[in-house]
């Protein structure tokens, strides 16, 4: 029963992102009128999302684990902020994967969004586009363990080739990070009482001109950053993860509680 | 200091008024109001935390607003330029009012962005956190444990780099960023563990104290198939039973937050009071947002198809808007005491 709840509110909390997203894209022909709204129920999503993950964060090890990694990461953001490198180029989605990759879905879920959410804090960078970079960073991080059952299959576990993987992975998410917060802007941008293009065929055609011409490069960039990234750093990193997970995972009983 | 709730009622409102209005003297007001807010609570010598300065922001969404709309939108009487309409993707004609209508946009995010800079600027990152509500007490503690954390990791960062620096190590390729960034993520794995022992023997619960009940996943996913089924009605036309799911879904969510917040003990050591200051801002945010909806109800709206023309201005819709500057007067940066 619980877990039937929990891959329901997954596929709900899925499905109403990915609307809130593509609803500049659904809404064609019609005037888009309710950014600030979206953004609300995206973040509400978000919070229901939150609320069945965070039940795995029970023990204090888990906590601390959790907390200084999102502070290395949010760390690295700053780093970013404060020097801009090439383009979209961000250093957080590496942790991000390969975290979520080795100790599980949830774990990388809250270490996305709360990369996000403790360096927009530290930043200054809190505003109406948080809730989406929130969502969609901790997406990332949930779905990185998808890799599992692949290289189980391939048989190639802390091979050379996991970490190719790995950074095709990054190269995906690069690109689709992108993607989906540019479509969320899009809302902004365009605005209340905007005239949209009249068939869905013709936004999406728009869409695609506007994808190619503004933010293809940077969204590479961000990619192709990530697979340089998982590549140099992606098989120590894991050696280093799994070599803790076994002193991070064990439980102790107290006699005669 | 301010009370935090005082700072989000102002943002509330600033938010609202400002997305309310397209008309660009109105939206030009607000942002300076916004503005000389933000350089008044500002402390001396501090600069904008965020990223971008709001101006700077100015300059770079604005221009991408109207050429994104001018693009995508072909409506207009004045055609400033004509693109070939047998090119690809962006031929056809480039009007006038579609730029204008671009620009008010990028205007429009401009004036909430430096209404969020405010909020950036004035609230102590710490009683953000308080913000986080009850439920999400885990990730309360995780947040705050993170951005205790942050600056020592960038010390730490600093450390690494300057003894390998002492070795002769140098910086040319990716990989030899490898000896910084491995100690770094070990020594922060190192300290995780202790910070987990020091939690452990201060008494930190080893047991979730947020109750994972079937009936909060049960609401919760109840609450997620109202809010999804009242965005596809909306979609398909039927706006008033699509919001009223979609409110009866939130409100769902919210309940639900609450009653497991109620659950989970907490104490408070410092009180933040609530005084004569924070009556007067939140005072003053809401006497401008009434004011400005009641008396720009026939000047707030602005549209400049089919031709443009020069938009109206109510004098009492924009004094209206000054309420929002109260904060300047009663909050100083460079006064200590408050």
């Amino acid at each position: 029963m619980r877990r039937l709840l929990r891959a329901l509110i997954y596929a709900l909390t899925t499905a109403i992102g990915l609307l809130a997203f593509l609803y500049p894209v659904i809404m064609s022909g019609q005037t888009a009128n309710t950014p600030l709204l979206l953004a609300f129920v995206v973040g509400l999503s978000f919070v229901a999302l939150l609320l069945e993950v965070q039940g795995d964060a029970v023990n204090a090890k888990f906590i601390a684990l959790l907390g200084i990694l999102t502070a290395m990461n949010a760390a690295l953001r700053f780093a970013e902020v404060a020097i801009p490198g090439p383009g979209g180029f961000s250093p957080i989605f590496f942790l991000i994967i390969v975290t979520g990759y080795v100790y599980g879905g949830r774990f990388g879920f809250l270490l996305g969004a709360l990369t996000l959410l403790v360096s927009a804090l530290i930043t200054g960078g809190v505003g109406p586009w948080l809730p989406y970079q929130i969502l969609t960073a901790g997406w990332v991080g949930l779905s990185s363990p998808l890799l599992r059952p692949l290289v189980r299959w391939l048989g190639v576990e802390e091979g050379w080739l996991e970490v190719v993987l790995l950074a095709l992975f990054g190269l995906g998410w690069g690109l689709l990070y992108g993607a989906l917060l540019n479509l969320s802007s899009w809302a902004f941008i365009v605005g209340p009482g905007a005239r949209m293009p009249v068939t869905l065929r013709e936004t999406i055609r728009l869409y695609s001109a506007f994808y190619v011409t503004t933010s293809l490069v940077w969204d590479l960039v961000r990619g192709l950053g990530t697979v340089a990234l998982t590549l140099a750093f992606g098989a120590p990193t894991l050696r280093v993860l799994r070599r803790f997970q076994k002193r991070f995972t064990f439980t102790y009983q107290p006699q005669g509680a | 200091m301010l009370h935090a709730a005082a700072w989000f009622a102002w943002l509330i409102a600033a938010l609202i008024a400002v997305s309310t209005t397209r008309n660009p003297l109105y939206l030009t007001l607000a942002t300076a109001v916004f503005m000389a807010t933000a350089h008044a609570i500002r402390r001396p010598g501090e600069t904008y935390a965020a990223p971008l300065a709001p101006g700077r922001f100015a300059l770079y969404v604005i221009p991408l607003a109207a050429i994104i709309n001018a693009l995508l939108s072909r409506v207009g009487d004045t055609v400033v330029l004509a693109i070939p309409s047998t090119w690809p993707l962006i031929g056809g004609p480039i009007t006038a009012e579609a730029l204008v209508y671009g620009a008010l946009n990028g205007l429009l995010l401009t004036a909430l962005f430096t209404a969020f800079t405010v909020l950036n600027l004035a609230v102590p990152v710490r009683d953000l956190i308080r913000f986080i509500p009850r439920a999400f007490y885990p990730v309360a503690v995780v947040a705050s444990i993170a951005v205790t954390f942050a600056p020592v990791t960038l010390r730490q960062m600093q450390q690494i780099r300057e003894a390998q620096a002492i070795r002769g190590h140098r910086m040319r390729r990716l990989r030899d960023w490898l000896p910084l960034f491995m100690p770094l993520l070990t020594g922060g794995l190192e300290r995780a563990l202790q910070l987990a022992e020091a939690m452990a023997s201060r008494g930190f619960a080893s047991e979730s104290r947020t109750a994972r009940s079937t009936r909060a996943q049960a609401v919760s996913v109840l609450g997620l198939l109202g809010i999804l089924g009242g965005g596809l009605l909306i979609a398909w036309q039927q706006v008033f039973w699509g919001a009223l799911l979609i409110v009866t879904g939130s409100a769902a969510i919210v309940g639900m937050l609450w009653l497991t917040g109620r659950s989970i003990p907490h104490t408070t050591y410092r009180r933040a009071s609530w005084g004569f200051r924070e009556w007067l801002v939140t005072g003053g945010a809401l006497f401008a947002i009434a004011g400005f909806l009641f008396w720009g109800s026939t000047t707030r709206a602005y549209n400049p198809y089919p031709a443009i023309t020069w938009p109206a201005f109510g004098t009492l819709a924009g004094t209206a808007l000054l309420g929002f500057s109260l904060p300047a007067l009663v909050v100083r940066g460079d006064d200590d005491s408050l």
